[in-house]
């Protein structure tokens, strides 16, 4: 943000105790005294008046980055996001941009309970006119942030609490990452994983390695990254080429995420399949609050090991 | 003497020189029968056997001194005005062709959204309008943040944020108008009061029925406005326009007003008695603007006669062309999604 600050006079960083406090979770720490009070700014609580302030700056020509506690939040102002950002381009006939970021955590946290942990990535995939971006790692996160800051669309980017303090290799020279395109992290030939942000990091990526290092299982392991455009010719020629595949989202599984994702692939890879995807998920439950309970709801290591296990017939 | 005084005072009013050779307000009454008239032929296209005019369609027919007094205080090369639904009446006066305005409610691919917005969503960026917008009170946030753009670039521009009676009872409405004091953005605020939000009277619908004391709590000016008085109207809100242009912040103003027509095409308007309705008629802002520059000798009955007969031959002819022209083409509902090509490299 603060690369993208210096490099564009017109982005600006907008959001609850953003300035100030420094950042809910100090993601902005220190940027106020870099930029001053007119280019990060502190909000009250009124996640309707503040996104569709930002879409309403991004129609005239700034670049916005409008920062929610949490994507919880945003169920308070769908409306902004889905009608405003989304639909103006197409209903004023193309005559208006949205180049506008709306960024913060997404998914299950800790003990946060059912109000606060809510999964919304299908809640905006599913919309025409939203790009939908969900980084993984720290190096990914700059270059997808990056690029999102510079693009012409709303984007609808999803962090997560839990890898806000993962550390991990960041250049310091200038790079940035492509948006709707897949990232294929390890090439194998026998079982295709797919997943993203969190439970990219968490799940499927540690079991990659236990598939690997300790069952000998070849493993293709694809970050989708972006979520909206999805990048399907690169997760169906995967699948073509190993005939097995497992997706991972702590995502529900009813019109979820990983449902949807399977959707896609149902056709164009069925005469390839050897075994039906399998869909890892959350539980369909309200998130509950005791540790034990959360933990149990959502996918794991353990969960996405055996799942590949059965597609291989191991 | 008197009524030499009245004339005056009528002058002083409309911020006009005595030496005004009328031109200027002969061109606000114009537009504002352009107006009745584009919405009156509307009517009769959406009602008549074949219908042509598909979907929602909300007139502006009564209210058209506040849109033509807006227009008035416009600055195009830095201004913005962002309305609601009732949108025709502000994209004709803010310089929207008829014919544009025409063929987005008839669909078609010559209309100002290419047939994708439609009535409830006319948009300009040449005219500097950001629309029509269809969730009541949904866009009040954005002319915030219109507001907001205006003043970070130091542009001098004001944003008009316009929405109806019915929107105020909005949450956004409370997150904006606070939003905007903190903020200290250039935006003014403007309630079509028209007595009822689709079927409910105001009175039925705010706790407070004085819809200005409705602005309190949010640091700034708010008060109300004849709607049907342009003079006033121009008046009134360029003094908030000043306000906004010196760095002093934003304002709130209840122009109240009645709309002819119905909440939409469907409404049979039971709700009104025909006692209203001819009250209402008395105070129509077309007559009354006609009356006062004809007291101020600015208006004779054979430019009134030629106004009105241009007027309803352009909107003739924006009917005609709209039903000529062609629909779009059915591929171009993918394009305008995305202002982008993916996958994106920058």
């Amino acid at each position: 943000m603060i690369e993208e600050m210096e490099r564009d006079e017109n982005v600006f960083l907008m959001g609850e105790e953003v300035a100030e406090y420094n950042g809910a979770y100090k993601v902005s720490e220190g940027m106020l005294d870099r930029f001053g009070p007119q280019r990060v700014i502190d909000t009250p609580i009124s996640e309707a008046g503040f996104a569709g302030l930002g879409i309403g700056a991004a129609t005239v020509g700034l670049r916005p980055i409008i920062e929610f506690m949490s994507w919880s939040f945003t169920l308070v102002c769908l409306d902004q996001l889905v009608n405003n950002a989304a639909n103006i381009r197409y209903m004023s006939g193309g005559q208006f941009k949205v180049p506008i970021v709306f960024r913060g955590g997404n998914g299950i946290a800790h003990q946060l309970a059912a109000t606060h942990s809510h999964r919304v990535e299908t809640i905006y995939a599913r919309i025409p006119g939203l790009v939908v971006v969900s980084p993984s790692t720290p190096y990914d996160a700059k270059g997808l942030l990056k690029t999102s800051i510079r693009c012409d669309d709303p984007v609808i980017f999803l962090e997560s609490e839990m890898l806000l303090g993962d550390k991990g290799e960041v250049p310091d020279e200038e790079y940035t990452l492509p948006l709707g395109k897949a990232h294929v992290e390890r090439e194998g030939s026998e079982v295709t994983i797919i997943s993203y942000g969190k439970s990219m990091a968490r799940f499927a990526r540690p079991a990659t390695k236990v598939l690997v290092e300790e069952e000998g299982i070849d493993v293709e392991l694809i970050d989708l990254r972006t979520l909206r455009p999805l990048d399907l010719p690169t997760i169906v020629n995967s699948v073509k080429k190993t005939n097995r595949c497992v997706i991972v989202s702590e995502d529900y599984g009813y019109c979820g995420m990983g449902g949807a994702i399977l959707a896609q692939l149902q056709k164009p890879c069925f005469d390839y399949l050897d075994a039906p995807i399998e869909n890892i998920h959350s539980d369909e439950i309200p998130v509950p609050f005791n540790h034990y309970m959360e933990q149990a709801m959502m996918p794991s290591v353990e969960k996405v090991v055996a799942a590949v296990k059965e597609v291989t017939y191991r | 003497m008197a009524v030499a005084n009245e004339v005056e005072n009528r002058r002083a009013k409309s911020g006009k020189s005595p030496q005004s050779d009328g031109k200027a307000e002969r061109e606000r009454l114009r537009m504002m029968m352009l107006i009745r008239r584009f919405e009156e032929r509307t009517y009769q296209e959406y009602t008549k056997p074949g219908q042509k005019i598909g979907g929602f369609c909300h007139l502006y027919s009564g209210q058209e001194a506040i849109a033509v007094g807006i227009a008035a205080l416009f600055d195009k090369q830095r201004d913005y005005l962002i309305n609601g639904y009732r949108c025709h009446g502000h994209s004709l006066a803010l310089g929207m062709s008829p014919r544009a305005a025409m063929a987005e409610l008839f669909g078609k691919a010559t209309g100002c959204s290419k047939g994708k917005g439609g009535s409830m969503h006319l948009f300009s960026a040449e005219d500097h309008n950001l629309g029509g917008h269809g969730i009541v009170g949904g866009h009040i946030p954005l002319g915030v943040g219109v507001a907001f753009a205006q003043k970070y670039k130091r542009t001098g521009g004001v944003t008009f944020c316009l929405f109806g009676d019915g929107a105020i009872n909005q949450g956004t409405f409370n997150e904006a108008l606070n939003l905007a004091s903190l903020y200290k953005v250039p935006c003014i605020f403007i309630v079509e009061n028209n007595g009822v939000a689709m079927g409910t009277q105001v009175e039925r619908a705010s706790a407070e029925h004085d819809l200005a004391r409705r602005g309190c709590g949010f640091n700034m000016p708010h008060y109300n406005v004849d709607g049907n008085d342009l003079d006033t109207v121009i008046a009134e809100f360029g003094k908030a326009v000043e306000r906004a242009r010196n760095g002093e912040g934003p304002s709130y103003i209840v122009a109240n007003t009645y709309r002819f027509r119905g909440h939409s095409m469907s409404d049979a308007m039971k709700y009104r008695t025909k006692e209203e309705m001819q009250r209402a008629r008395q105070r129509d802002p077309i007559s009354l603007y006609e009356v006062a520059l004809r007291e101020r000798g600015l208006l004779t009955d054979e430019q009134a006669d030629a106004m009105e007969e241009e007027v309803n031959k352009l909107i003739d002819e924006a009917i005609r062309q709209a039903d000529a022209d062609p629909h779009p083409d059915i591929e171009d509902r993918f394009t305008d999604i995305l202002a982008e090509q993916y996958p994106l490299e920058k």
